[in-house]
């Protein structure tokens, strides 16, 4: 959820942009578009209540619109300007102490001074919000200080400044600062919202904002007891000391100076999950290991080609194997038939050893026609009557009409599938009858019997189903593998998503690209002769030196280990950005880092997640990534030395280990209170902001460098 | 239409020739494709290679169109009968090859 403490419904100075005006209809619609969750109106001298009550009544619970206004302040002959922000719950009130206070102005001349101001708004105990330094016009330290000694309610005083660095800058200095979008176009707030700042704890009212503001112990505490947490007892050193750590789902940080234990406590935060049954592991970044965690050398890598419609080919590669030539009938057999032609009388009265065979093939493909659509009509009535959407959709009557032609169509089919079988049946045994009479015949005459066949049938066939399965492996290599791409990690704004690219190709007897590797441990050269042979078959199919290819393959080294087309994969795995690409020790860690945090888990263990990463990339991309996993429930602890994750983070948990004269201890609290506790020894007290700049790096040496470019010294 | 439907049905399937042709001694079904290359089947002696080089051309020349084979001058001789038996039955395998062609797709109408 996000805050505005600084917005305009209208244009009430001369110099104000038009574009300030929103009518209350507006206001709340634009207002629900983004995430902002509270808002002040704050307009320059003037607090319009009825505009005010209609924006309240029509946004209801959806938010929360905090009443203010925008003061001219003049002091020692200087004009500033502060917001005044009062609780909803005095409205009226303030409404009328602001019509009161203004009625002998216009707001285009209305001043104030801190007195007055005092005198008029102190009794509301209201939020202070000073445009400060490079937001003018803007209210000096003195003014401030004067106003901070006079009002009741101190730690209510803040400083507006222009932006997120700003306020990062001058918070890390000890000025309490926050900044408000002071919109003057209406038309592009959506977009300003995106820049607000987070409320990073959940504030239910204007009271309790200020009780955070102050710090408020009871405050804090009462928020940090509703989320979910729990009390962690670990024993992460050797001499079995014992440390209890409050941790939450939610960020919770491991810092301090190196050689302090804290990977030893982020070990022992794993142990504790792991041994309930939760995965948990430590991230260590490694960018040496990318390769391995990508599997860039494809060790573990597979395929199914089912998905991509590309046939295995077992059966068709075995049964080129183990393919031989069908014998044709010899023509001594004719000769002799035709030399010898029975005189026997009793063998002339047999007359169904001359009939011709017939074909059977016809009559089988007649009934597997029948046969097939038989059975797909049989299985299409069970699933008209089983599943349970055509029930939803066809009325009984209509389900009934479908069934009854379904069943009328299937008892039709039966019918042919039957007659048809019966034929090829017939024509079986009528063959099988002429064949045994012929050899009867020529067993008891002595004459030999006419042959049957002159072989041609078989062979034919038998060279078509080479062709056939060579064809059909053929087919499968030819085909293209689309190139498979996986994100691996963004490697920041300029250069884009980092991928890992696999490319995939068959063995096809043409590749001799030496970048591919062999996806089975089949020889390339086997490989590639495999594929080769498999074209020779094909094209020789039809000639007389068929079989010499077949032996060809057989001799083939390992051939017998190249069972399927799958044998002859070969692949390219590569990263990739526009094309290939290697990414450096500090990219890779980058990449390795968004991995880790975008798994799907409930416990993220990460030991200085920040070595070789760049600022830029921890703001931009690690610090969100962390945020969105916590927003999100999951329990996130991070041992780190970086100011960026630490404090930009704002953890809901912060556990400081260090080591002093009496050895080492560990500190346990958070920002909000802004206080580290020694759970040993209660008085033992520090200051969480002052530890966090000085231990991390990039604190206090990097907020100073900032702040003097800044103007604050 | 029906009519013109009809006439589109009938279709008269190629006859090759084939003719019996001896030479030293030796009997031959020369089967004459139109090509060069006659298809040449040694009748009088079993050589079963040289039967299936003689297969290997006519199961090309099934894939190309539908025809049978029409043996001439069947006289009396022997070779002319086992010839004109072979031929009967080669006859019928072809087209029964043929039609199996058709299912697996290598043949064109």
């Amino acid at each position: 959820m996000k805050i505005d403490i600084h917005a305009h419904t209208k244009k009430c100075k001369s110099g104000d942009a038009p574009t300030r005006e929103i009518t209350p209809e507006d206001f709340c619609e634009t207002l629900m578009a983004t995430d902002v969750g509270i808002i002040a109106i704050t307009n320059h001298n003037v607090f319009d209540r009825e505009q005010y009550k209609d924006i309240q009544g029509r946004i209801g619970e959806d938010a929360q619109v905090w009443p203010g206004i925008e003061l001219d302040v003049l002091e020692d002959g200087v004009r500033g300007h502060l917001l005044v922000i009062v609780s909803p719950n005095g409205v009226d009130e303030f409404s009328k102490a602001v019509d009161e206070f203004t009625k002998t102005s216009t707001p285009d001349n209305f001043t104030t001074s801190i007195d007055q101001l005092i005198e008029n708004f102190d009794s509301f105990k209201p939020l202070y919000v000073a445009h400060y330094k490079q937001k003018t016009p803007n209210l000096s330290d003195d003014v401030l200080v004067k106003l901070t000694s006079e009002t009741l309610n101190p730690g209510r005083v803040i400083k507006e400044v222009t932006n997120s660095i700003s306020a990062g800058i001058y918070i890390s200095h000890g000025h309490p600062s926050i900044y408000g979008s002071d919109i003057h176009d209406w038309s592009t707030y959506k977009e300003q919202a995106h820049d607000l700042p987070d409320l990073r704890l959940p504030v239910e009212s204007f009271e309790h904002f200020c009780l955070l503001l102050e710090k408020d112990p009871t405050t804090i505490n009462t928020i940090l007891d509703k989320k979910i947490g729990e009390d962690l007892l670990l024993t992460p050193f050797e001499d079995a000391t014992c440390i209890k750590l409050k941790v939450f789902n939610d960020i919770n940080i491991v810092f301090g100076p190196k050689g302090t234990g804290k990977s030893c406590i982020l070990e022992a935060i794993a142990k504790h999950y792991s041994d309930n049954g939760m995965e948990a592991n430590v991230y260590v970044p490694a960018s040496d290991r990318l390769d391995d965690i990508f599997d860039i050398k494809g060790r573990d890598l597979s395929l199914n080609l089912n998905p991509l419609g590309i046939n295995y080919c077992k059966d068709e590669i075995e049964a080129l194997r183990e393919a031989s030539e069908a014998n044709v009938t010899s023509f001594s057999q004719y000769v002799t038939y035709f030399r010898t032609k029975t005189t026997n009388k009793n063998a002339k009265k047999i007359k169904l050893k001359d009939i011709e065979p017939e074909d059977e093939g016809a009559a089988k493909r007649g009934f597997d026609d029948f046969h097939e659509a038989t059975e797909k009509t049989d299985e299409f009535l069970v699933f008209l009557k089983e599943h349970s959407a055509i029930g939803k959709e066809l009325s009984d009557t209509e389900l009934s009409e479908l069934t009854n032609k379904m069943s009328d169509l299937l008892k039709r089919l039966r019918k042919r599938e039957w007659d048809n079988y019966s034929s090829w049946k017939e024509i079986g045994l009528l063959n099988s009858a002429i064949a045994k009479l012929r050899t009867e015949v020529e067993r008891k005459t002595g004459s030999p019997a006419k042959p049957t066949t002159t072989g041609f049938r078989e062979y034919a066939l038998n060279r078509t189903k080479i062709e056939m399965n060579a064809a059909a492996i053929m087919k499968s290599v030819d085909t293209e593998i689309p190139m498979l791409k996986e994100a691996v990690g963004s490697l920041g704004t300029d250069k884009g998503l980092l991928e890992l690219g696999t490319e995939f190709r068959f063995q096809n007897g043409t590749i001799s690209d030496g970048s591919l590797d062999k996806l089975k441990s089949i020889k390339k050269n086997s490989q590639k002769t495999f594929a080769r042979t498999v074209r020779k078959i094909h094209k020789h199919a039809n000639k007389n030196d068929l079989f010499k290819h077949i032996t060809d393959l057989n001799a083939i080294e390992d051939v017998e280990r190249i069972e399927t087309v799958y044998e002859l994969l070969l692949f390219k795995r590569y990263f990739a950005l526009d094309g290939p690409y290697s990414p450096s020790s500090g990219e890779a860690s980058m990449v390795m880092l968004n991995k880790e945090l975008e798994a799907d888990k409930e416990v993220y263990i990460l030991d200085e997640p920040e070595r070789s990463l760049d600022n830029e990339y921890i703001n931009d991309v690690i610090v969100p990534l962390i945020k969105e996993r916590a927003r999100a429930g999951k329990k996130i602890f991070i041992s780190t030395h970086d100011a960026n994750i630490a404090v930009r983070t704002l953890p809901y948990s912060s556990v400081y280990r260090c080591h002093g004269p009496g050895g080492y201890s560990t500190h346990i609290g958070n920002p909000f209170s802004n206080n580290l506790v020694n759970p040993d020894d209660e008085a033992d007290r520090l200051d969480w902001k002052k530890v966090s700049m000085r231990t991390l790096e990039g604190g206090e040496k990097a907020f100073g460098e900032r702040g003097k470019i800044y103007g604050n010294n | 239409m029906a009519r013109k439907h009809l006439e589109s049905e009938v279709k008269f399937m190629e006859t090759i020739k084939a003719t019996v042709t001896e030479h030293d001694d030796m009997h031959f079904i020369t089967i004459d494709t139109g090509e060069t290359d006659k298809i040449s089947i040694p009748i009088s002696e079993d050589k079963p290679n040289e039967v299936k080089s003689a297969f290997n051309k006519l199961i090309t020349l099934i894939k190309d169109r539908e025809f049978q084979i029409g043996l001439e001058e069947v006289g009396p001789d022997l070779f002319s009968q086992v010839a004109n038996e072979y031929i009967t039955q080669l006859n019928r395998e072809i087209q029964e090859v043929r039609e199996e062609m058709k299912v697996y797709g290598l043949v064109g109408d």
